[in-house]
């Protein structure tokens, strides 16, 4: 019951740190590049602005397609970012969670794609292959990043086994084995292009394909659309810190308090994450064209997580 | 629902995607039709004429002066280049000669404009790529160079600075050292914007795209950069100096790359940036003294000018720059041709752009440095299609000539 409340909890508390997070990351990017940037509050308006809006519907979109995907897309990257969130705070978990929170972060992925495909402007059609392609690139090393954790804490694929794992160790997963080490690097690497960003946002590339598979998109199902976006990039910072640096004597926070207080430690250090994985990439490179960011994610990521895999086959 | 039912079908063998007329890849109006195979483009149409502003005809019914400031509208972003072309013309028809000074001082303001069209190209070009903090840095680097031209002229923008037989504007020396000041600081970010340009990343984006080889440049009468990228030596400054030019020979070299790309014709506009630093710090030693514009009222210098024709030709920062002019004699035109840089750049666009990615389009679109509002003289109007062309062409006939 008490974690039936805490995912409850969890969810408004997801939808505005998914805010509060592209907020800290507008105005460490607008900084980084010189500028004094919007105000951290600045996409609560936008996502207020949104919500009053009209939402128009094209005439060549198939609308229950059309309308219902960006809201399916924000609930489960909504939820994905609420689980972890709620497990700690409870101090339990489903067996497997961590495999459903991966899925539902795809799901969200997919859903805005095949709203923006059901559009039926071309901008759409070729925001929907790009972001298959990418799909398949970066789902493949993150999925596998997984593995070694699963390996190293009893089999388990649940989210809060693992991260107690790590405080039965005394030390977080990034510096315990080299298997980990290494799963923590290709998921790290994994981040920017799963939360679309510069220079692997080649789906939506603004200048190319006019924001692809959104382009049809305004009013409430833009800001639910873009919510989806916001939420995944939380959920993955969130989930890079518990899972691979969830250090115990920093995160384990008194007793008295209990999960509470681990789970405020977690949100207040997950944007030091999202600095490394979403501000500095997008503000540093240019973007890459949908082959070279494609063969980036079988490169660098996937060797990553193969050697992590292959390491922790072997024991280390 | 309305019962009715609607088939959903892409034929991706061949997708057309319209390219503009409202794209935000480009900053100004122009429709492109791109046939599309997966991402590959099979072929491109191109239509211009959005936004026709009618600037000839209407130069046609103001005196001199008033069309100096007219054609200094033509364009936002080389409006000097544009009052140097018509003033050179006129000079030319009416056999005035400015002072040294003069001349000196309308190079000066040429080339810091041609300073500030390259680095804004060079954020433009970064924004394409999907990099906003190199777009951020050019145009800070930018800003530089307008508030030099906001000391010297009072505008940023049009600068109207010529005028018939001068310039309007001195520089004290007080003036002359804070260029100088700028233009080192200026030269040293744009050895960052160089080097950061030569990045892995930015140049996988830009190298081997938008090829145009020697042939099909010269074939197509490109010009500027563009040509000078794909290896054509040619620059209006060194082949028909104007101006100052002439004086200043050996203090630039005409930057060409054999390439043909994207990449060649960023680096051609990296490296003329250098050039034009030289060459301004030449300007500022070398300034000779005397007066600036004669000491007689513009309405005279206006009627000095006989009737007659010239065409006169300059180096804008996309390329070669073409006035036809003939006045009447009374202080006004009786035509006023221009043919701007764009014109003879975009027709090479087609050759680029087939057989690259659809990813490619803004970056090479934006490699020719396209100034498209400058490039509509004329507006197509096709009658099959609609009655759209006679109340123009009668509205046109009222027009004084």
């Amino acid at each position: 019951m008490a974690a039936l409340a805490a995912l409850l909890a969890s969810l408004p508390a997801a939808v505005f740190l998914s805010l509060l997070f592209e907020g800290i990351d507008r105005k460490l990017h607008a900084r980084m590049q010189g500028r004094i940037g919007p105000p951290v509050t600045q996409p609560f308006y936008d996502f207020a602005k949104l919500l009053n809006k009209e939402s128009v519907f094209p005439s060549s979109s198939s609308k229950a397609i059309f309308a219902s995907a960006p809201v399916i897309a924000a609930a489960s990257s909504i939820l994905a970012g609420a689980i972890p969130l709620a497990s700690l705070v409870a101090g339990t978990s489903v067996v497997g969670d961590l495999i459903l929170i991966l899925y539902l972060l795809t799901m969200s992925s997919i859903m805005v794609m095949i709203g923006g495909s059901s559009s039926g402007n071309p901008y759409g059609a070729i925001g929907f292959s790009r972001k298959m392609v990418m799909l398949i690139g970066y789902e493949v090393p993150l999925l596998a990043s997984i593995l070694p954790l699963s390996l190293k804490s009893q089999h388990s694929f649940s989210y809060h086994g693992i991260v107690q794992s790590q405080v039965g160790m005394g030390t977080c997963f990034a510096f315990a084995y080299p298997s980990s080490a290494f799963a923590a690097a290709a998921f790290l690497a994994c981040i920017p292009a799963a939360a679309g960003v510069v220079p692997f946002d080649v789906p939506e590339a603004k200048t190319e394909i006019v924001h692809g598979y959104l382009v049809e998109y305004g009013g409430p199902h833009l800001a639910l659309a873009r919510l989806a976006k916001d939420a995944a990039s939380f959920a993955l910072s969130f989930l890079a810190l518990t899972l691979f640096f969830y250090h115990p004597p920093l995160f384990e926070g008194h007793a008295s308090l209990g999960g509470l207080a681990s789970a405020i430690l977690c949100v207040a250090f997950a944007p030091a994450m999202m600095f490394l994985t979403v501000t500095v990439p997008r503000t540093v490179f240019a973007r890459l064209k949908v082959g070279q960011a494609f063969k980036f994610c079988w490169s660098l990521p996937l060797t990553l997580s193969a050697l992590s895999v292959v390491l922790s086959a072997a024991g280390f | 629902m309305t019962g009715e039912t609607r088939e959903l079908e892409y034929d991706y063998s061949r997708l057309v995607v319209p390219f503009g007329p409202v794209h935000p890849a480009l900053k100004e109006p122009v429709h492109f039709k791109v046939f599309v195979k997966k991402e590959e483009v099979v072929d491109v149409g191109l239509r211009l004429g959005h936004v026709h502003r009618g600037i000839e005809a209407l130069a046609e019914t103001r005196n001199l002066v008033q069309a100096m400031y007219l054609v200094e509208r033509v364009c936002g972003i080389c409006s000097h280049s544009h009052t140097t072309c018509f003033v050179g013309a006129l000079e030319e028809i009416g056999r005035i000669q400015p002072s040294e000074r003069a001349l000196y001082l309308r190079t000066l303001v040429f080339e810091l404009e041609r300073l500030h069209s390259h680095l804004l190209w060079l954020g433009i070009m970064a924004y394409e790529i999907g990099f906003d903090t190199l777009f951020m840095f050019a145009f800070n680097t930018r800003e530089a160079v307008l508030d030099l031209f906001e000391e010297i002229t009072g505008n940023r923008v049009h600068h109207s600075m010529n005028v018939i037989g001068g310039v309007r504007w001195d520089l004290d020396g007080r003036m002359v050292e804070k260029v100088g000041r700028s233009m080192s600081k200026v030269r040293e970010a744009a050895q960052r914007i160089r080097e950061i340009f030569q990045d892995k990343t930015v140049e996988e984006r830009l190298s081997g795209v938008g090829l145009l080889d020697r042939g099909a440049a010269q074939e197509l009468c490109t010009v500027g950069p563009t040509a000078r990228g794909s290896g054509l030596k040619t620059d209006v400054r060194k082949e028909d100096p104007y101006a100052a030019y002439g004086a200043l020979e050996g203090s630039f070299s005409i930057v060409t790359r054999t390439e043909g790309d994207a990449y060649a014709r960023t680096e051609v506009r990296i490296f003329e940036i250098f050039e034009t630093i030289n060459m301004i710090n030449e300007i500022l030693a070398r300034l000779p003294g005397g007066s600036i514009r004669p000491g007689e009222t513009i309405i005279r210098s206006m009627n000095r000018v006989p009737q007659g024709e010239a065409v006169s030709r300059v180096e804008a920062p996309r390329g070669e720059l073409l006035y036809y002019v003939r006045t009447d004699g009374k202080g006004g035109l009786r035509r006023l041709k221009v043919r701007t840089p764009t014109l003879a750049n975009i027709v090479g666009l087609r050759q680029m752009l087939i057989g690259g990615e659809v990813a490619d389009i803004p970056v090479v679109v934006a490699s020719i440095d396209p100034c498209l509002s400058c490039t509509n003289r004329i507006t197509v109007i096709d009658l099959d299609k609609g009655g759209a062309g006679e109340p123009l062409r009668r509205r046109r006939r009222k027009w004084p000539h």
